[in-house]
């Protein structure tokens, strides 16, 4: 979206980093790349990883031994569909989500 | 003859605006979907705005009905004339409301009966000059919101909001002219009834695409 936002849902947020773990395919996704991706502070990335490993949309799989990376379950493929459904609703009457 | 015509094409105008407040309970119950997944309050707003638009669609379509059963066992009765004038302040009155609610989430109708001219006078049902007025005057604010919002995010979906929204500008500048040229009726039925199924259309592409 080309609009700047002072502000954004926390469903938008879950849904940025739910898309930048599906970006990763397969493979998974590590921590850095979702911080990244979905332009978030150390601490809340934690705290929205947490919640969303709670509601079954993402899980952990393991890369190169230690390092965590997580991929999206097929709740979470869903919750993504919907929301992007939700998405295209809302901005073709100029509503931001 | 005539008469038996016209009713037919009373019976297709309100077969058309039945078909229309569905359209608008679909687009108000997807609205509501996505408020409940994201409590943005401009959705809630649109949601009631289409509920408000679809009653008002239904509310017509029944109370039509009712007029019509009324005159046609007790002919045009005091109480036929005030379920019109019933209907033509509750219909006018839920679109207004439903394209405030428009103009805030997004940033029809009378004519003096005469006996002779029953059926005819069916036809422009609901029509009142002045509230057509001030719905074309809101309309107006949402055309240009969607307008601003399409040149803005420019995908196919907000621009069926805005042919959407456009249609239903003409379908009460369509109901002004009615009032002295009958034939602008139908355009005036047949722009909301496209504009309704271009938001159909809207709602059916963007759950299709991934």
């Amino acid at each position: 979206m080309s609009r700047k936002k002072s502000y954004r849902s926390k469903v938008r947020i879950l849904a940025d980093m739910m898309r930048a773990i599906q970006n990763g395919g397969d493979e998974g996704t590590g921590p850095t790349r979702i911080l990244y991706s979905a332009n978030l502070s150390h601490d809340r990335l934690t705290q929205y990883i947490e919640e969303l490993l709670e509601k079954g949309l993402i899980r952990v799989v393991e890369q190169n031994g230690s390092s965590r990376a997580y991929v999206l379950t097929a709740k979470g493929m869903e919750f993504l569909r919907e929301f992007t459904k939700i998405e295209r609703f809302s901005q073709a009457f100029g509503i931001d989500i | 003859m005539m008469q038996e015509a016209l009713y037919a094409l009373i019976r297709f105008d309100l077969l058309l605006e039945a078909i229309s407040g569905v359209i608008a309970l679909m687009i108000s119950h997807q609205a509501n979907m996505a408020y409940q997944l994201t409590g943005e309050k401009r959705l809630s707003d649109l949601s009631t705005g289409f509920l408000v638009l679809s009653a008002g669609m239904f509310g017509r379509v029944v109370g039509t009905f009712y007029f019509f059963v009324i005159i046609g066992t007790a002919g045009l009765t005091p109480e036929a004339e005030m379920v019109r004038g019933i209907v033509t302040i509750a219909y006018g009155s839920a679109r207004i409301m439903a394209y405030v609610l428009f103009a805030i989430s997004t940033r029809r109708t009378i004519r003096k009966p005469t006996l002779a001219n029953t059926p005819l006078m069916a036809l422009p049902f609901l029509i009142d000059p002045n509230l057509e007025i001030v719905a074309i005057m809101i309309l107006i604010i949402v055309v240009l919101q969607a307008m601003m919002n399409y040149f803005n995010v420019r995908t196919k979906f907000a621009l069926y909001v805005l042919i959407a929204f456009s249609c239903l500008l003409l379908s009460h500048i369509f109901g002004i002219i009615a009032l002295i040229e009958i034939r602008a009726y139908w355009w005036s039925q047949m722009a909301q009834f496209l504009g309704l199924i271009s938001l159909l259309v809207m709602l059916i592409k963007a759950g299709r695409e991934t």
